[in-house]
């Protein structure tokens, strides 16, 4: 699978976004299915505010982790960094859109890393995460 | 062994958690692979890396459940994360993680809790480093 060069990155770029929609099944095979856990049991998330379960912020970073693979390849897979804030609450039959923008390049060693401003967007155009990641690109 | 339930107060920075060892399988990663609707080639064949990988984030939770090791845990919220992907992760190994709380504060009348934490192989090699900060319900 192809991925790119840092000759062919300019700051302010955009990243090809991703849409995840986010179904109760797929929370479940994410964190597991147990009573009184705020992402299975929808009793539970009701009493502690919430109208429904929720996604674990956690699967926002694979979703970024994606966005940064199919971006960065094997220098995301090795060497790559992210960091997030979670700052809306994801609930279960969420569609999430991923986006990314490159911020900066550095020299790191041989090779260039590329920092992108990343974050989550949920289907009212909400940021539900905001951060950076980066990759190593040759 | 008992597992008290965890509280703020109860709760000592500097304390360290350490996780049961876990085998990365291919099932494992088909799984993580559906949870995450991420159905990469990477995963499954070929890489880069020779063989297979798995997703850098697969091993988050192991991290992310450490406290789970020693406490009954209430639930929270999760703050933030960071992750640093030293290494690719494989089928075939098994990983452990280890942590450590270095901060616990209270902001606007809510408990959180820090933790540093390394996910390894079985050599002790470094696969994944990172820091999170969760909040804790109250009851």
């Amino acid at each position: 699978m192809a991925t790119t060069t840092s000759t062919a990155v300019s700051i302010g770029q955009t990243l090809p976004e991703l849409v995840k929609h986010i179904p109760q099944r797929r929370i479940d095979a994410y964190s597991g299915v147990r009573p009184n856990y705020i992402h299975s049991d929808e009793a539970f998330a009701r009493k502690k505010g919430f109208r429904a379960p929720l996604a674990q912020a956690m699967m926002s970073t694979a979703y970024v982790s994606e966005l940064m693979t199919r971006f960065a390849g094997a220098g995301f897979v090795k060497g790559g960094k992210m960091a997030m804030t979670f700052i809306k609450p994801v609930l279960a039959g969420d569609t999430l859109t991923v986006r990314g923008v490159v911020k900066e390049a550095q020299p790191e060693g041989a090779r260039t890393r590329v920092v992108v401003e990343v974050w989550c967007e949920n289907q009212h155009g909400e940021k539900t995460a905001v951060g950076t990641a980066s990759g190593l690109l040759e | 062994m008992e597992f008290p339930t965890l509280t703020y107060e109860r709760l000592q920075v500097g304390e360290e958690f350490v996780s049961d060892t876990f085998l990365v399988t291919p099932e494992e990663i088909e799984t993580y692979a559906f949870a995450v609707d991420d159905h990469h080639p990477w995963f499954f064949g070929s890489s880069p890396f020779g063989n297979a990988v798995a997703h850098p984030t697969l091993l988050g939770n192991q991290a992310l459940r450490l406290r789970h090791s020693r406490y009954t845990v209430p639930g929270g919220l999760h703050a933030k994360m960071e992750f640093e992907f030293v290494e690719p992760i494989r089928p075939g190994m098994r990983v452990r993680s280890r942590g450590r709380v270095i901060d616990k504060y209270e902001r606007r009348g809510k408990p959180y809790m820090v933790t540093e934490f390394t996910t390894e192989d079985e050599t002790g090699a470094v696969l994944v480093r990172g820091r999170f900060t969760q909040m804790l319900f109250r009851d």
